[in-house]
């Protein structure tokens, strides 16, 4: 579903964001990517909806080269990426409702499927009753909430959330890592990146941890820090 | 037709009209000004061309008629003076009636009494459309059988075409220029729009919007600020027309100011066109520079 075959990236500052990463990620899979700030977790992600092209390396998302991909056809590979923001990044100036619905009518999508993904993805998050609301009367969780439904309401294949819990307390981010498990075991494969320790122990998914734009580690069922516990490393 | 989409993108359009309802005022009298600057321009050079016209008019070309000629021939020499490209009206005049007139303008000047011949020659006096064709009518008129000689105002012909060209290009460059302050500062201010709602283009992107589609509410939004904003000043101009100019025309008799309103109506339309058009555009370009991925 998603492969970096070497993939090196320099920003024109001349910092190495990442540097001859190989990654494989299956349809499907629940990964969390770790590690500090700054070590790169972000630019992995910007490199698979197309924000960042890699300097040098390979990127295949769904079977797409996305490294060599025209400019005109970004749209249709964000339809099939869902984003995942830590700010939220809602229109403050529509509803709960129009926010989510915003996604599929920029598309030039048909008010019959806006009709029918809304109410689902909604529900799916569980603010079907506050649709009508406007995100500043929320709380950040449910904030949270309506930016996954928007995430998924073009029914994409992946899920990629960057620090989805950044801005949460630990109840509303275990309610958020509920959410996206549920969305997985439905089929979408789900991308996390974070640093919250809490959440990577308590879920048990497969880990891949990042160091200065290098992938250090990579284990199924893993912790926040390396082979804790178990010490098993199915580097990968 | 989708209605539920029709209804979407104008809610998009009068949403961000409303939203950024300070911004959008202040675009809509950018281009107000800009608009009824370059309408007074086009206004006053109009009433120029008219009144320049009138005064050039008077200018004739006199061809003098050979006193050996076939006077059985003299109407058809008429028409054919009549027919040459550029001229707008001829008039035959005897030798009678120019001694006549002669006599008219010399009373109490001269003792016309001691004018006992008719020296003058019959003459065709010829008017033509526009100055700058007078030496082309005087050269054909003098190739015609029966024309002994032709005279105009050479020199006065000449310094009028100088100026009047002269004129041109200046009014070329205040036009070309004023279109382009007009649309800088249209440009300008829609940008100022598009800034405030960056945002809102970076989430358009996200969830896979095309940049056409993107752009779109923002032209649509571009068309409707700048149609006000040449509304309001073809208003404007319309009421001074209609306030001012009556005044003005009496003060000064001999300007023909066109003080009819169908004579605006072409020059309101165009600067309408004009103002959705900047507004288009200048929306395309400024839209442009956020969809650089």
């Amino acid at each position: 579903m998603i492969e970096l075959r070497n993939v090196s990236l320099l920003y024109p500052n001349g910092v190495r964001a990442l540097d001859a990463v190989d990654l494989k990620i299956e349809k499907g899979e629940f990964v969390f990517l770790v590690g500090h700030s700054g070590t790169g977790k972000s630019s992995l992600l910007r490199l698979l909806y197309r924000e960042q092209v890699p300097t040098t390396g390979d990127v295949y998302v769904d079977g797409i080269a996305v490294h060599r991909m025209r400019a005109g056809a970004i749209p249709r590979l964000r339809r099939n990426v869902g984003v995942v923001f830590q700010d939220f990044k809602l229109l403050g100036g529509k509803t709960i409702w129009e926010n989510v619905a915003f996604a599929l009518q920029v598309t030039g999508a048909r008010t019959k499927d806006v009709m029918r993904q809304v109410p689902r993805c909604l529900d799916l998050v569980g603010l079907a009753q506050k649709s009508r609301m406007f995100p500043s009367e929320l709380s950040g969780g449910e904030q949270q909430r309506a930016a996954i439904a928007r995430a998924l309401v073009n029914n994409p294949k992946i899920l990629l959330c960057d620090e989805p819990t950044g801005n949460l307390d630990p109840s509303n981010t275990t309610e958020i890592m509920e959410l996206l498990q549920r969305i997985n075991t439905k089929g979408t494969t789900v991308v996390v990146a974070t640093h919250n320790q809490a959440v990577v122990d308590r879920m048990r998914k497969r880990v891949v941890r990042l160091e200065n734009g290098r992938i250090v580690g990579d284990e199924e069922r893993g912790f926040y820090f390396l082979g804790l516990g178990q010490g098993q490393v199915l580097s990968g | 037709m989708d209605w539920g989409k029709v209804k979407f993108f104008l809610g998009e359009v009068f949403a961000n009209l409303t939203r950024n309802a300070a911004m959008q005022l202040t675009a809509i009298g950018s281009v107000a000004v800009a608009i009824a600057m370059l309408g007074t321009f086009l206004f006053v050079q109009r009433t120029a061309a008219a009144v320049s016209d009138q005064a050039l008019q008077q200018i004739e070309v006199s061809a003098f008629l050979s006193d050996k000629r076939d006077l059985k021939a003299d109407s058809g020499l008429i028409a054919r003076t009549g027919a040459l490209p550029g001229v707008a009206h001829v008039a035959y005049v005897s030798k009678a009636q120019g001694l006549k007139d002669l006599r008219d303008k010399l009373r109490g000047e001269v003792d016309t009494s001691l004018l006992t011949t008719n020296p003058l020659p019959d003459v065709l006096r010829i008017r033509a459309r526009h100055v700058a064709d007078v030496p082309a009518i005087a050269d054909a008129v003098k190739a015609l059988p029966g024309v002994a000689d032709v005279q105009y105002a050479a020199k006065t012909v000449q310094r009028v075409m100088n100026v009047l060209g002269a004129a041109q290009r200046v009014g070329l460059a205040v036009i070309v220029l004023l279109v382009l302050a007009a649309f800088q500062i249209i440009s300008n201010t829609i940008r100022l729009t598009v800034y405030s709602r960056r945002r809102e283009i970076a989430i358009m992107q996200l969830v896979g919007a095309t940049n056409n589609y993107i752009r779109l509410p923002f032209i649509a939004e571009g068309v409707v600020a700048g149609s006000l904003g040449a509304a309001v000043a073809v208003t404007l101009l319309l009421t001074a027309q209609h306030e001012l100019l009556p005044a003005l025309a009496q003060l000064i008799t001999f300007i023909p100011f066109p003080t009819q309103a169908p004579d605006l109506i072409p020059l309101a339309l165009q600067l309408l066109g004009a103002g959705a058009l900047v507004g288009a555009i200048a929306s395309w370009i400024s839209v442009g520079r956020y969809l650089r991925v």
